[in-house]
């Protein structure tokens, strides 16, 4: 998905993550992701340079698909539709 | 003319590119360090962390004239002090670079996690004698005893602290939530500044290694040189020793496992050949070349610093060197980090441990250098095997979650 595709998706859970370091984004994004269902869409916000690497690998682990990243200035968007 | 300079031009920043647009495998930070590590030692000593936090902290105790210090070597003429600062400008450099540089300031517990975090790093390490750095990322290749134990503490405290975060999270969700705010970030069309800044931390650090070089102090000039391209290696692809002790139980990922393995791999075949060959021992003895970070913590003083320092470090988010980096890139929880390791190093150092120390027995905290019992070959057989097993447990968990909580 480009980033036109990305923004214009309609999420369910926004997790906002950019106050805390690794690896703090990545166990708020796995606690969020209990509270929605399956084939919702859930967006993590992480200003984590690391996080960019680590949840898209931990989404595809644990079977949710990773759509993609959109950098801001400072932090970035990461897309996930649970699996 | 025009053409072939444009084609120069193009040339060089793709070379820019390829080492600042994406961030670099673990592993290759691994290697790099590993040899920078080997180079230290060959002009020197082996790299450490932990020593010059405390030059910080005790230069800033004596200048407030607390703790009755004199004497203390200025942060100028320390060899770690200074490597420490230069990790920091070189993470500075390597963020500048790729525009990744931003302030990030976290909501209040995280900082208060930070301190505490620094702070019991700074207890683990001086009980301990080593840190992540001079402990264990130099003190395997060492061949000191005392390191593997130490490395057994770390790992404890590590998922001990882990446990720790799952369940603060779980209880208390709203500690490390809050306001945050992001200052000076850079996007894909702004912030041109950040690489003009990043060229002028670069020549700063060459003038100041140069004046060392003048005023006759060779080895400090490339302590300099040395210091700032781990710092910038360390930026560039995230080498994190916290990483890479906890990603196994957490996400199963194990790049930055493969990582530290790597570097460990490198630093023993260079530390083997210096000790077994007296290599750069100049004036001093063979045997003090060979004793070279083997501390007197062999067996039980360094799993209970190592402990400690595990729990530390997993809170605060990063080891001795990774709040030396991520303090380079803008994250202001690791400035509170780096605060509590260098505040709390020295009282630890006057009022902790030799209390500690006295409880303990000879036979719980000497220098156990393994050559000395079983031989170099088996010595290096020994880590090597420790190594592989270590490497094939995080791929092997990697593939089956057997381990990993997430």
């Amino acid at each position: 998905m480009n980033t036109e595709e990305l923004t214009a998706l309609a999420v369910d859970k926004l997790v906002d993550a950019r106050g805390t370091a690794c690896p703090g984004p990545l166990l708020e994004a796995k606690k969020a992701i209990g509270t929605i269902s399956s084939g919702q869409i859930m967006e993590v916000l992480s200003a984590d340079e690391g996080t960019k690497r680590d949840i898209p690998k931990w989404a595809n682990k644990k079977g949710h698909d990773y759509l993609g990243t959109v950098e801001e200035s400072g932090y970035f968007k990461i897309y996930l539709k649970k699996g | 003319m025009a053409e072939e300079l444009n084609n120069d031009n193009r040339i060089l920043s793709e070379l820019f590119r390829t080492f600042f647009a994406k961030h670099w495998p673990v592993w290759i930070g691994g290697i790099i360090l590993g040899m920078l590590n080997i180079l230290l030692f060959m002009i020197k000593s082996p790299w450490g962390g932990s020593g010059g936090y405390n030059n910080w902290g005790e230069n800033v105790y004596q200048a407030a004239g607390f703790l009755g210090l004199e004497n203390v070597t200025p942060t100028n003429t320390s060899l770690y002090g200074m490597l420490n600062i230069l990790i920091i400008l070189g993470a500075f450099a390597g963020a500048l670079f790729s525009k990744e540089f931003a302030l990030r300031i976290p909501p209040v517990g995280e900082l208060i996690k930070g301190f505490i975090g620094g702070g019991l790093m700074a207890i683990g390490a001086t009980m301990g004698i080593g840190c992540t750095i001079g402990g264990f990322f130099s003190g395997i290749p060492a061949l000191s005893g005392g390191a593997i134990f130490l490395t057994i503490g770390l790992f404890l405290g590590t998922l001990v602290a882990l446990k720790y975060l799952f369940w603060e999270m779980e209880n208390f969700p709203g500690f490390s939530t809050g306001k945050s705010r992001t200052l000076l970030a850079a996007s894909e069309k702004t912030g041109g500044w950040q690489i003009w800044l990043g060229w002028i931390v670069i020549i700063v650090v060459f003038v100041m290694a140069y004046n060392y070089f003048g005023n006759g102090n060779a080895v400090m000039s490339w302590f300099v040189i040395i210091g700032l391209l781990m710092g910038l290696i360390c930026q560039r692809s995230r080498f994190c020793i916290v990483a890479s002790f906890r990603d196994p139980f957490m996400t199963g990922k194990s790049s930055s496992t493969v990582g530290v393995i790597t570097g460990l791999l490198i630093g023993l075949i260079g530390f083997t050949i210096i000790k077994l060959f007296g290599v750069g021992a100049g004036d001093t003895a063979l045997r003090a070349r060979e004793m070279t970070w083997v501390f007197p913590h062999f067996w039980l003083r360094a799993p209970i610093g190592g402990f400690i320092f595990g729990l530390g470090m997993t809170i605060a988010g990063g080891c001795a060197v990774g709040a030396l980096w991520r303090f380079g890139e803008g994250q202001v929880k690791l400035w509170a980090a780096v605060l509590g390791f260098l505040l709390i190093s020295p009282i630890s150092k006057k009022f902790i441990v030799p209390e500690f120390v006295d409880l303990l027995p000879h036979s719980l905290r000497y220098k156990n250098f393994m050559p000395d019992y079983i031989g170099y070959t088996w010595s290096v057989v020994i880590v090597l095997a420790i190594l592989f097993i270590w490497y094939l447990f995080v791929k092997w968990n990697e593939r089956t979650g057997k381990f990993s909580t997430y």
